[in-house]
Formats: structure tokens, C-alpha cells, sequence
């Protein structure tokens, strides 16, 4: 019995253990929850333009938010786009929080939790980490939980740019948001915690609250594949971006004067949200003629700064998966596009040079197969300044093919508009080494690759970042890359000693929503990558053909008025976009970039 | 009987011996340790001594000064809304037909009839949430200058008269744990964060200043919690009110207040100042 009693000693303790250990288990929240609207009911359908009561938009937010048109919803772009991350819950239905165990441990591995008219969202439970910046955003963003006491608080990026309601109240695709589900009885709360840095002026949060329904199941919304659109525009060609001017606010008098809201409160902001308000509002109410009782916009009364962090210049290659046999190197200057493959490498632009051996070592980690192509979108250095590094490490000639003229160097593929700007007559300096230079050339629109079994084509794109760009289009792994006519961190570039317009710019976007086909829901299907930025789908390109195309619009109206370049500079169309893509300083800033546009708009 | 047999015998003998006894000790822990489990989670304490105060075993801290941030319902509750204008608010035929009865010209008669414990939590104001006992922890507003008190002494009744906030029976919320008041292999102490508060013995008011109006058979159900979160510290609270008479079904919100440092902004106001 001693040896029992030395055995019996650790397992009491152990035992005692195991049975009175802390609880960990979580709270369920598994099940069909019932939207309760008593609160904002206005607000969680379609709602009135002009009604941003309540929401703590800056300057910015409310501009983009008052230049919506319902009409855009209508387009085929945007039909099958479903509801957001950052409204789900918000909307008219039911949602469904699903566990997702992992069968031998039992383990909670995630909640799958399905928002109203939203697509399923997986809140992963596992510890892992959130992606690259670099990655793709979703409408259902990237999320993560864990539990703290009795609530779920769940944290999520990577959501494109959305909306924060249902009549344009903007959000960008930097917004974060925290929820905070907690579960009293059959009842359910959620609170909701937005930052964003581009249109909101503090963390907007809200509260949401939902029944136990046992009696259905939440909706399901079938599917909505770019095959079911319908043309609800009669008339509308691509590139039609239904938007109001600044100067039109007829749209928002109605809710205003219809709901005796001052249009200081109905704009929103964060002063409104404050009980101290409510002396503004009895001011407002004793004195008509306050400025501030009219819809008129008027200039923009504050600064709007960047908010777009600069790219991490740890001088490092970031190396993502795109889709198919496409990766995305980042950190070398532009975006560089590698195809992989049993014929060797092709890559989409070099870089600069200086990055050439951190570039080499990338493609390394990738393939062992020699670079058997270089394509250049166009003739920057941050593009093209690999080119002789990268090619000498090459050889071209692949599968023994006799067209293919085997030999040492890898061939580089270009517009002959990226020839003529990078060399030089005889006799002159060229402004790049002959062994940087295109080895080969095409005049005409379009120049077919075929690369480890892929058709890959090179798309001339005239006049637009300058007047040699290339889109090169992956057919089989279904994906574009877009050089510089795509920045996704700025305004489009116009490098018009080169040939670039302005003009030219939106045409070329226009293109590329031609190429590209979305899946369901509007996401994913095409991938794009830009010539600078994030990987990006259809949606994003809508987006920022779309930033483009009002600016275009306020421009011309403004030429249209006889307003100066000063005037128009001064009057800041862009304001609303600035934050996330204007710059005040560098080699090209948002005044450059109206500048460019303005010029180009006055020839037409 | 040969050795080995003889040796294979004592070790089974052995070993029934051993498995016996330690099966023993682990039903005699099981039975100790979920029993008094149960215990401490029937007392809602430590199994010796006396149960800590209210005040000592609160789960969360929500004392301190809050403001309402006024993100939902804006227009309802920053402005006073015209006549018949109940949104969301689940009437019953007798409630619509007493808010459409309302008189905006005689609002100024409705003192305090806004600022009632149903509808106190959405007016725009500051909070000072304090422990003015061990056991009741109390709710200054400044928007109608309103006080509430939140008794976790189940030993105090209700006064005699009805008030603008009644009477409130609160206490930690408890989440079922699985086993019923058996013993299971599962069984956890009770978990526990969020602060229940049941209002009654109200005079009638409003939920709404225009004369949406709650009557005296009315219960308050609130269950106030913090959030933590990376920017800012929020204190929400969870209303459901129950009305017989003018609801047709619970009335169910959730309000947001955000930690202020200080009283600097505290702005006390009386009833109908705001």
C-alpha cells in the first residue's frame, strides 16, 4: 500500500486538477439569432440620402458620402456585391454563428458566422495570424477571436472599401473593426468598434442586438456570379460612374426638411455625437439664417492629409501566392509579377536595380529554373531597373525549341515605346545600358507569350502612366498585371514627357475591368496586381477608376465654369481621396496630379 | 501452483489491489471537488468565511464618469422628434393612441416624465458611477439631474411610492454551467462579467420626450458591461422594456458610453433643460 500511496499522491493532485481547473470553455453562441430593430430602423434598409446622423465621418466621409448616387448600385460592377463586414449584422435578417470543431480534439477551431444578405465569415478561433498588408481585402475581411470573461471579442482586417450604411456613408479599405459579442440569456449584443483613419473622424462604435430564433434558419442568399447582372442602365457604358457633383446637394435637402434635422446635425461628425450638441442644435433651431442650417457644401473647411501609410521600406522582398503560377514580389521598387514553372521563370518588370540580388534570391526561394522572360509594363527605373542584372542571370530557350534561339540572357519584352525612351541615337548617351535594354519589341496592340504552358499576352495600353505600357494578362492562371496605369498607392501617375495622359489613364482602367471577371459576390475571379500597392480583384479596380472619374468629372465642370488651374487646385477636387491617395510632398503630389489632369481636359 | 504462475497470480492481485484504491481516490476527489464546486458556486464565494461583499467580488469595474456617444437613434434622441413619430418603438393600440394624444405646445409640463429609469440610459448625458455602499452602487446622471441606485442587498424591498427610477435589484450575472447542481466531470466555476439590474415600482414616463410613453406595470432588465478596447474604454448597457400595457412586446436597446478621466464636462441639468 505504500506504492498506492505514492501513486495515489500526484494523481490527487492531479485530478484535483484537472476537475477544479479555471473554466476556459467558452459561452455558445452557436445558433440562429433574430435581428432586433428597435433601434436605427431607418438606418438598416434603404435609407435616405443625407441622413449621416449619428456617425462620426470627417470632412472627408461626408464629401464622398454626399457625391454618392444610388444609381451606382446599379451598375453591373456592383450588383452582386453583398453586404459588407462593416454593416453585416446591421441588416434587415437573421444571422448564424456556426462552430467549426476540429473532430479528434474537439477543439473550437473557428465560429462561422453568417450576417445578413453577407457572405459566411470565418472568425478563426486557432491563434493564427492575420495576413500581409499585401494580401487581397474581402468583403468579409480577415478574422480573428478570442475570449475575454463572457465576450467574444473578435478583430478583422482586410475589408475592401464598403460602407458604413446604405447611402453612401463611405468606409476605406484601412478600416479595422473589433466586436464585442456577449450572450445574456436568449439575447445576444453585439458592439461594434470601426477605426478608420480616411473617413472617420474617431472609432465610430455601435450596438447590435439579436434573440435566440429556434423556430428558422437565416437566410440563404443563393449566389450572384457576374453571368446573372442585368443591364438596369439603359444607355450606361463602361466607365459610367453615376455620382452628384459637389455643387448638387438637391438629393440631400429632402431628409433635412422632410425630418426638421439641421444639416450641421444631419452631416454627422464627431462634435454631433455629444450631449454638449445639443446646445449647437437649440442655437440652430433660434437662428435660421446660420450658416450652417444649408445643405451647400461649400470649399473644404479643413486640411484632409494622408492617411496611407508609406510602404514599409525594410528593403526586404515580400513574396505572396496570387493564384495559379503567379506570385507578387513586393519591396524591390514597383510591383514585380514572377510565373513559375517546368520551362523556367518570367517575370513582369525587375525593379530597381539596386534590388537585383534580394529580387534573385526571391525568385530562388520560388524556382530553381532559369529566367527565361522579362516583360516590362513600362520604362521607370523602379520597373525596369533590373532588367540587365536579372536578364544576364538568364537564359532563354526553352524546350529546345528552334524559335526559341537558345542562348544566355533572359528575353526582355517590351513596347517599342519603352525601347525608344530608354536608348538613344547613335552617337547620344542613352539613358539606360544597351544590357538593360528590350530584347525584344512589338509595334502593334498586342504581343502573345507563351510561357510554361500559359498564354500570356502583353496588352498595348496607349497614353496613359506614358505612352509605352503593357498590361500582361495571365489567360490560364487569371491574373493581370497592370504596371503604373494601376497604382493603388496614389493617383494615377502621368508622365506626360513621355506620352501619358490623363485621359488615357481612365481608358486604361476601363480595360482592365473589361479583362477581368469577378466570381461570385463580386470578389476574387481576376486577380490584378498593381503597379505599386496591394494585391487587387475587380471590386478595387472599380474603386479606383471610379476616384479617377469623378475627379475627371469635377475637373471638366470646373474648366467648363472658366475656372483657372489655381482656382480649380484651390478648390480641391480630390479632397475626399486625399487621405488615401494624395500626397503633399515627393515626386508627384496631388497638385501635380490635378495639374495633369487639367491640362489634358482642357485640350479635349 | 508453480513460481510463475504463483508470481502472475500475486501480480494480478497486486494490480486489482492498486487499481481499486486508486479508483477510490479519484471518486472521493471527484466528489470532493466538484461538491465543493457546487458549494462555492450555490454561495457565489470561497468555501470558508463570509461571502465577500458586492462591491469586493465585482467582475468588472464600472465605476467612474461616462459620456454618451450618440450613434444610433441620433435624431430621436438629440432632437425631440415631432408627434407620432415612434419609430422602432413597439406600441401596443392604447400606447400609439396616448403618444398621438401628446401635446408638443404643453411639453414643458412633462418634467421629469423623460428621464425615468426606461429611458434615462438614452439621453444624452454624463454618467458618475460610484459604490455608495458596499452593496449598492450608485448612478448620477446630469441630463435631469437623476440618481439610481443599484441594490445588491436582496434584503431591501421596494419603497412604499413609486418613483421616476424605481426600485433596482441588481446583481453579478451567472452563466449556467453544465451538470444542473449535480456533480459532473465538467463542472466549472461559475462564470461571470456582466452586472444585472431589475427596475420596478416606476411611475409612468416616456421612453421617447414625444409622449411615447411607458406606464407604471412597467420592469426594466439591464445588464451593464465594459469593453476594453485598443482607443477606448466603453460601458454598455442592455435594456429590455417590458410593458404590458402600452408595449406590444419587449423594447430592446443597447446604449454606449465612453470613459471620461474626469467630471471636467459634467454639466448638471434639470428636467426639460435639455
Amino acid at each position: 500500500m505504500r506504492r498506492v500511496s505514492r501513486i495515489a499522491g500526484p494523481l490527487l493532485a492531479v485530478v484535483t486538477m484537472a476537475i477544479g481547473r479555471p473554466a476556459v470553455a467558452q459561452i455558445d453562441l452557436s445558433g440562429e439569432w433574430a435581428g432586433t430593430f428597435y433601434e436605427d430602423l431607418p438606418h438598416r434598409g434603404g435609407m435616405q440620402l443625407g441622413d449621416y446622423t449619428g456617425l462620426p465621418l470627417n470632412e472627408a466621409g461626408w464629401r464622398k458620402a454626399q457625391s454618392w448616387d444610388e444609381a451606382v448600385v446599379a451598375t453591373h460592377e456592383r450588383q452582386c456585391i453583398p453586404h459588407i463586414a462593416t454593416y453585416a449584422l446591421r441588416g434587415p435578417a437573421s444571422i448564424r454563428f456556426v462552430k467549426v470543431i476540429e473532430p479528434d480534439s474537439g477543439r473550437l477551431v473557428a465560429y462561422n458566422l453568417m450576417g445578413s444578405y453577407g457572405r459566411p465569415r470565418m472568425i478563426w478561433m486557432d491563434g493564427r495570424p492575420h495576413p500581409s498588408d499585401l494580401a487581397p481585402h474581402t468583403w468579409t475581411g480577415f478574422s480573428t477571436g478570442r475570449w475575454e470573461k463572457n465576450t467574444l471579442v473578435v478583430s478583422t482586417t482586410h475589408i475592401k472599401m464598403g460602407w458604413l450604411q446604405r447611402n453612401g456613408a463611405p468606409t476605406s479599405d484601412l478600416t479595422t473593426m473589433t466586436e464585442n459579442f456577449i450572450r445574456h440569456g436568449d439575447y445576444l449584443m453585439a458592439a461594434t468598434i470601426l477605426t478608420d483613419p480616411v473617413f472617420l473622424s474617431e472609432p465610430f462604435i455601435r450596438t447590435t442586438n439579436f434573440a435566440l430564433n429556434l423556430s428558422r434558419n437565416a437566410d440563404a442568399w443563393g449566389s450572384c456570379g457576374p453571368q446573372q447582372t442585368v443591364d438596369e442602365l439603359p444607355n450606361a457604358k463602361l466607365g459610367y460612374v453615376p455620382h452628384h457633383l459637389p455643387d448638387d446637394v438637391a438629393h440631400v435637402q429632402e431628409f433635412v426638411t422632410k425630418n426638421a434635422v439641421p444639416p450641421d446635425g444631419a452631416r454627422g461628425g464627431s462634435e454631433t455625437l455629444y450631449p454638449q450638441y445639443i446646445q449647437t442644435l437649440q442655437q440652430l433651431a433660434r437662428n435660421e439664417s446660420d450658416p450652417r442650417n444649408r445643405v451647400a457644401q461649400g470649399p473644404p473647411r479643413t486640411e484632409n492629409p494622408r492617411r496611407m501609410p508609406p510602404a514599409p521600406a525594410s528593403g526586404e522582398i515580400s513574396v505572396l501566392k496570387v493564384q495559379g503560377s503567379v506570385y507578387l514580389l513586393a519591396g524591390a521598387g514597383g510591383n514585380i509579377a514572377v510565373q513559375v514553372g517546368d520551362d523556367g521563370v518570367l517575370l513582369v518588370d525587375a525593379g530597381t536595380a539596386g534590388m537585383t540580388d534580394k529580387v534573385l534570391a526571391a525568385v530562388r526561394q520560388l524556382s530553381d529554373k532559369p529566367i527565361r522572360f522579362i516583360l516590362n509594363t513600362h520604362a521607370h527605373p523602379d520597373h525596369i531597373g533590373g532588367n540587365e542584372r536579372l536578364a544576364s542571370a538568364g537564359s532563354r530557350g526553352a524546350g529546345g525549341r528552334p524559335s526559341d534561339n537558345p542562348g544566355p540572357g533572359a528575353m526582355v519584352m517590351a513596347h517599342e515605346a519603352v525601347l525608344h525612351a530608354i536608348s538613344a541615337p547613335t552617337g547620344k548617351v542613352s539613358p539606360m545600358p544597351v544590357a538593360a535594354w528590350p530584347t525584344d519589341t512589338y509595334a502593334g496592340e498586342s504581343k502573345d507569350v507563351s510561357s510554361n504552358g500559359e498564354a500570356v499576352q502583353l496588352l498595348h495600353q496607349p497614353a496613359a502612366h506614358t505612352d509605352g505600357d503593357s498590361i500582361v494578362f495571365f489567360r490560364r492562371s487569371d491574373v493581370v498585371v497592370t504596371g503604373d496605369i494601376f497604382d493603388f498607392t496614389s493617383y494615377p501617375v502621368i508622365d506626360a514627357a513621355r506620352g501619358g495622359r490623363f485621359t488615357g489613364v481612365i481608358d486604361a482602367l476601363n480595360r482592365v475591368i473589361e479583362l477581368t471577371v469577378a466570381r461570385d459576390w463580386q470578389e476574387g475571379g481576376t486577380m490584378v496586381i498593381p503597379g505599386q500597392g496591394r494585391i487587387a480583384d475587380e471590386s478595387d479596380v472599380v474603386e479606383y477608376r471610379d476616384m479617377v472619374t469623378i475627379i475627371r468629372d469635377r475637373i471638366q465642370a470646373m474648366i467648363k465654369k472658366g475656372m483657372t488651374l489655381e482656382q480649380v487646385q484651390a478648390a480641391k477636387p480630390t479632397y475626399e481621396y486625399d487621405g488615401r491617395y494624395g500626397s503633399t510632398t515627393g515626386s508627384w503630389t496631388t497638385a501635380m496630379f490635378v495639374g495633369a489632369a487639367y491640362r489634358d481636359l482642357s485640350k479635349r | 501452483m508453480s513460481p510463475a504462475i504463483g508470481l502472475a497470480a500475486h501480480a494480478r492481485t497486486h494490480t486489482t489491489r492498486v487499481t481499486a484504491a486508486l479508483f477510490r481516490v479519484f471518486v472521493f476527489s471527484w466528489l470532493v471537488v466538484g461538491m465543493a464546486e457546487v458549494a462555492a458556486a450555490q454561495r457565489g464565494g470561497p468555501p470558508a468565511g463570509p461571502p465577500p461583499t458586492p462591491r469586493a467580488s465585482a467582475p468588472i469595474d464600472i465605476t467612474g464618469n461616462w459620456v454618451s456617444v450618440v450613434t444610433e437613434d441620433w435624431r430621436w434622441r438629440m432632437l425631440t422628434p415631432r408627434k407620432g413619430d415612434y419609430a422602432s418603438v413597439p406600441l401596443s393600440v392604447e400606447g400609439r393612441k396616448l403618444a398621438d394624444s401628446w401635446d408638443p405646445a404643453k411639453a414643458a409640463a412633462d418634467g421629469c416624465k423623460p428621464y425615468g429609469a426606461a429611458a434615462i440610459m438614452r439621453i444624452p448625458g454624463r454618467l458618475r458611477i460610484a459604490w455608495e455602499n458596499d452593496t449598492t452602487l450608485k448612478i448620477d446622471t446630469d441630463a435631469g439631474q437623476q440618481t439610481r441606485r443599484l441594490v445588491f442587498d436582496k434584503a431591501v424591498t421596494p419603497s412604499a411610492e413609486r418613483s421616476w427610477q424605481g426600485h433596482t435589484a441588481a446583481d453579478w450575472e451567472r452563466i449556467p454551467q453544465p451538470g444542473g447542481q449535480g456533480v459532473s466531470i465538467q463542472q466549472a466555476a461559475p462564470r461571470v462579467g456582466s452586472l444585472k439590474a431589475v427596475t420596478t415600482n416606476l411611475l409612468p414616463g416616456y421612453l421617447r420626450k414625444n409622449g411615447v410613453a411607458y406606464s407604471e406595470e412597467t420592469t426594466v432588465t439591464e445588464y451593464f458591461d465594459r469593453l476594453a478596447v485598443e482607443g477606448g474604454d466603453w460601458l454598455t448597457v442592455f435594456t429590455i422594456v417590458d410593458d404590458p400595457r402600452y408595449l406590444s412586446q419587449q423594447f430592446i436597446t443597447s446604449t454606449h458610453f465612453k470613459r471620461e478621466a474626469d467630471a471636467a464636462a459634467w454639466n448638471p441639468t434639470p428636467c426639460g433643460g435639455r
